[in-house]
């Protein structure tokens, strides 16, 4: 009788806590046919690490497995002895985690890493043989000259890279059965829209049943050919891709497939563009360059070019967007525009007047105005403050108000952002990421600033959370007329909330207009590249095998000439390659910095 | 090879540059302090014209930059001066007997004599040091939080609250004095230098066993170490080839600025054996206010401070290629 791939039956696994025992996996039954993708779909908390890892034979103290058996080939993993189970791990049976950046040794070459590997699972293949598998490999994974990445680093490697050698690693050995466990989740969009298009790619040729986990909906749907739908350790709901969303059954799909962002459903309202918009900031050609120092010269160092001349304004009232992928300079940016950091050049004015030019006091004035809001929001609250004093430090800073009159506006602001006021004696210790945001809102707010930066923002926030401090934006936007400059890596957020976005890459706007003709009609590769990576379950206008070709972004430190996108550019022409297009009107308020745009720039003018 | 190159130039310059600070640093003070070297050299009986006319022949009284710098170029061609007090065949000099620093011992040949006796003593001390420091510390950190770890800490706690004079005598008075199963003060051969460097390794272990077992604990809770596992690697090897390595950056870091501490433990222990090493010509020459010794034994004693440093420095940047110098 020939035996199932992979069989989970009845599986259960605890977390030993305090005594006792908090189930995270409950009752999990799977199987996994040969050559066969599985999905396996959920939310962060689900279970779904703990799944990975336990199907690979891998459940360490603190966690146990009560109840059931993972079945490879009919062998239990679970009861195996550890030798043969490591044996199995790592030649028939392959894990490729979320977290590449910390998966090799960092201080031996990736290359010699993988070898270790193949000859410590396969004793058939001798040192040179091995090391040949893994160049091949390494090509077929689309790592660019990869005789010299073989002896590079872990810490040369980018990301994306880094994911691609740890598919070499995993396919090295031939496995019959993979597990990805949300592979793509650190990765940028393009980044992770390459990966998968990797995957699409390897699986034709690849003779191994995978179990493919993810938070993503659509990417799961995009690659599996039956999934499940994992909810608080439970198996919810099983189905084919095709059937979840068209008929989903249980009430946590219904919920999951409605928390999918619809970006190109019904486009918005064009803005009617003012004659003249009031400019609360304009940015004229700032630059940005920091000089790091190069350990194969002598006393050498190199210049990594964050922000390379962008110009743009933001006008009263309005939501702007910055988008891009990291590296792009965007929070350098956000550290220019409130002036933590200098520009090397350009101007940045604030309500007309230049900032370089501000004394102190005046600084100080101004900086009331306008107010950052950082990512992380456990960091900028210190630590041994109790809240409400936090929060009027603000105003004692810019001064002129008694101990009363804080009070009463510290009270009046934490109401207003939702905060209660028996929190006033709290710590930070103790309170939710989004308790914590609100927290840094009411201190820029009761300054009563004109502009909110955003940075980031809501990235580190639940979808619930962050919807939630979206209606508090909005409402607070309502109320104070207050202009808010959105900087965020998350288009369906920007597409949600901004009236006009500007992308970046590699430290330029490339192209900078409202949010309609930013999504319906872009007009720079780069935009629709980035549009065709976003995960949706919705038919996307832009492909991404038409708008995006293989490639990693360059160096900020070594640029290459001409457009810095030309290398991913599936319409790059020779004049790409020479010359760097600039940022030119298109007409309608729209900007752009592409070659192709050409004869309708000639048209406009 | 392109970064060994402008590594060790760079850090050779900035170790040529510390040896210069340093050694002005004690050439200075040791012109300020109390106790005129003339006055030393010819003794209480000397009338003071001679001991001014003394000084200035042996330019005492130039200005101390001008003296920094001819005392330099002599160094330059190799010469460190001659001892103020010890003569060549070993005896002390001084005392009135004036006119004689042709038979004055040089301080290279005092430095050349001491120095190989107590780089034996400070090669036993780190074996030593080894040997009680890698087992503790590798099974404490492999096993943290187990009874390894306690026996780690309990050992470490115990030796660093010795203090390392009282431990020489109890040493030297129970083993050699009262069992005689060691030799101990003054020497003859190699088996002098046990107890010593015995000495010298319990006062240093405790910081290697913390550090090691530190590091290694810090290894093992990377991810890398728990996903090696499932990538087929045995445990042997990810400890051997993997946790080791990274591992070992932080001790080495801790080794070079030991040495320091080392020179210093050396310096107090061959006192008290009357270990005829660098340490007790360096007591010696202080006691005595032998200038020019002291002056030679801080010159060496930073250079060789610098030179581990640069290589340790240089093996940890060999290990982990992510450490920038």
């Amino acid at each position: 009788m020939t035996e199932r791939l992979l069989t989970v039956e009845g599986l259960t696994v605890d977390l030993l806590r305090d005594g006792g025992r908090v189930p995270v996996l409950r009752d999990v039954s799977l199987a996994l046919e040969e050559r066969q993708v599985l999905g396996i779909v959920g939310e962060s908390g689900s279970g779904k690490t703990v799944l990975a890892k336990a199907l690979v034979g891998w459940v360490a103290e603190p966690l146990v497995a009560s109840r059931g058996s993972v079945r490879f080939r009919g062998q239990d993993l679970l009861a195996m002895p550890p030798d043969a189970r490591r044996v199995l791990r790592g030649s028939a049976v392959g894990y490729i985690g979320a977290d590449p950046g910390s998966s090799f040794d960092p201080t031996l070459p990736v290359g010699r890493q993988i070898v270790e590997k193949v000859r410590a699972v396969r004793a058939d293949i001798d040192a040179t043989a091995a090391k040949k598998r893994v160049l091949d490999l390494l090509d077929r994974v689309h790592i660019p000259s990869a005789a010299r990445r073989f002896d590079e680093f872990p810490h040369q490697y980018s990301g994306g890279m880094l994911q691609r050698a740890m598919i070499v690693d995993a396919l090295a050995s031939d496995p019959a059965f993979l597990v990805c466990d949300n592979i793509t989740q650190p990765l940028d969009v393009t980044v992770a829209a390459q990966i998968m298009r990797l995957l699409h790619d390897l699986r034709s040729d690849l003779d191994a049943g995978i179990v493919f986990i993810s938070t993503s909906l659509p990417v799961v749907c995009d690659i599996a050919d039956e999934l499940v739908v994992l909810s608080r350790g439970e198996i919810v709901e099983r189905s084919t891709p095709e059937r979840l969303l068209a008929a989903p059954e249980h009430p946590y799909s219904r919920d999951l497939i409605a928390r999918n962002p619809v970006i190109w459903g019904t486009p918005p309202e064009p803005v009617e563009l003012e004659a003249a918009p009031r400019a609360i900031l304009e940015v004229e050609d700032v630059t940005k360059t920091y000089v790091v120092p190069d350990r194969t010269r002598f006393f050498g160092t190199q210049a990594v070019k964050a922000v390379r001349g962008v110009s743009f304004a933001v006008h009263g009232g309005e939501n702007l967007g910055l988008v891009g992928e990291s590296g792009c300079g965007k929070s350098t940016l956000s550290r220019l525009l409130s002036w933590v950091e200098q520009p090397d050049e350009g101007r940045i004015r604030f309500k007309g007047q230049d900032i370089a030019g501000m004394s102190a006091p005046q600084l100080l004035a101004m900086r009331k105005g306008f107010q950052l809001l950082l990512q992380d929001p456990f960091n900028c609250l210190p630590p041994n403050l109790p809240i409400g004093r936090s929060i009027g430090m603000s105003l004692q800073i810019h001064g002129g108000l008694g101990r009363k009159a804080i009070a009463e506006q510290v009270r009046a602001v934490m109401a207003e952002v939702g905060l209660k006021d028996a929190d006033r004696e709290r710590l930070p210790i103790g309170m939710s990421a989004g308790q914590r945001q609100r927290v840094n809102i009411a201190r820029a707010l009761i300054l009563e600033p004109e502009l909110l930066i955003l940075d980031e923002t809501l990235s580190a926030l639940d979808p619930m959370e962050q919807a939630r401090l979206l209606d508090l934006f909005e409402r607070l936007q309502a109320r104070h007329g207050f202009t808010y400059l959105f900087i965020s890596h998350d288009l369906a957020m920007v597409r949600r909330v901004c009236t006009r976005i500007a992308v970046m890459y590699l430290g330029k706007v490339v192209e900078l207009a409202d949010t309609r003709s930013v999504f319906f009609e872009p007009t720079h590769p780069y935009t629709r590249a980035l549009l065709s990576a976003v995960p949706t379950l919705e038919e996307k206008p832009f492909k991404a095998a038409d708008c995006l070709l293989e490639g990693e972004p360059p160096s900020p430190i070594d640029l290459p000439q001409g457009c810095s996108f030309a290398a991913r550019c599936p319409h790059a022409m020779p004049r790409c390659r020479a010359e760097e297009p600039p940022l030119v009107e298109l007409g309608g308020g729209r900007f752009s910095a592409c070659w192709l745009n050409e004869p309708e720039v000639s048209r406009a003018a | 090879m392109g970064f060994a190159l402008t590594f060790f130039a760079r850090r050779l310059a900035q170790g040529v540059l510390i040896v210069l600070l340093v050694s002005f640093t004690i050439f200075a003070l040791l012109r300020v302090v109390p106790g005129d070297p003339a006055r030393i050299i010819l003794g209480p009986m000397a009338t003071d014209e001679v001991v001014e006319q003394t000084a200035r022949d042996m330019g005492l009284r130039d200005p101390i930059p001008l003296q920094y710098m001819r005392y330099l170029g002599q160094v330059a061609q190799g010469d460190f001066g001659t001892s103020f007090i010890k003569a060549r065949g070993g005896g002390s000099m001084g005392g009135g007997r004036d006119e004689a620093r042709g038979e004055r011992a040089r301080v290279l040949d005092l430095v050349a004599e001491t120095l190989p006796l107590t780089l034996q003593l400070a090669g036993l001390a780190l074996v030593f040091t080894a040997l009680i420091a890698l087992p503790l510390g590798i099974a404490g950190g492999l096993m943290a939080g187990r009874w390894p770890d306690k026996l780690a800490l309990y050992a470490s706690s115990i030796f660093v609250s010795l203090p390392n004079f009282w431990l020489a005598i109890v040493l030297a008075l129970v083993v050699t004095a009262k069992l005689g199963w060691i030799p101990s003060i003054g020497y003859q051969n190699i088996a002098y230098a046990i107890l010593p460097a015995f000495v010298i390794a319990i006062e240093m272990s405790p910081l290697f066993i913390r550090s090691l077992s530190v590091s290694i604990a810090d290894t093992m809770r990377h991810p890398f170490v728990e996903l090696a596992q499932v990538r087929g690697l045995s445990p042997g090897r990810i400890f051997s080839h993997h946790v080791l390595r990274n591992a070992a950056v932080p001790v080495l870091n801790l080794f070079g600025v030991q040495i320091g501490a080392l020179l210093g433990g050396v310096l107090i222990v061959e006192y008290i054996f009357d270990y005829p090493g660098f340490g007790l010509l360096t007591v010696q020459a202080v006691l005595q206010r032998d200038f020019p010794v002291i002056q030679g034994i801080a010159i060496i004693s930073t250079s060789i401070f610098v030179v581990i440093n640069i290589l340790v420095d240089f093996v940890s940047a060999q290990i982990d290629p992510r450490i920038e110098y």
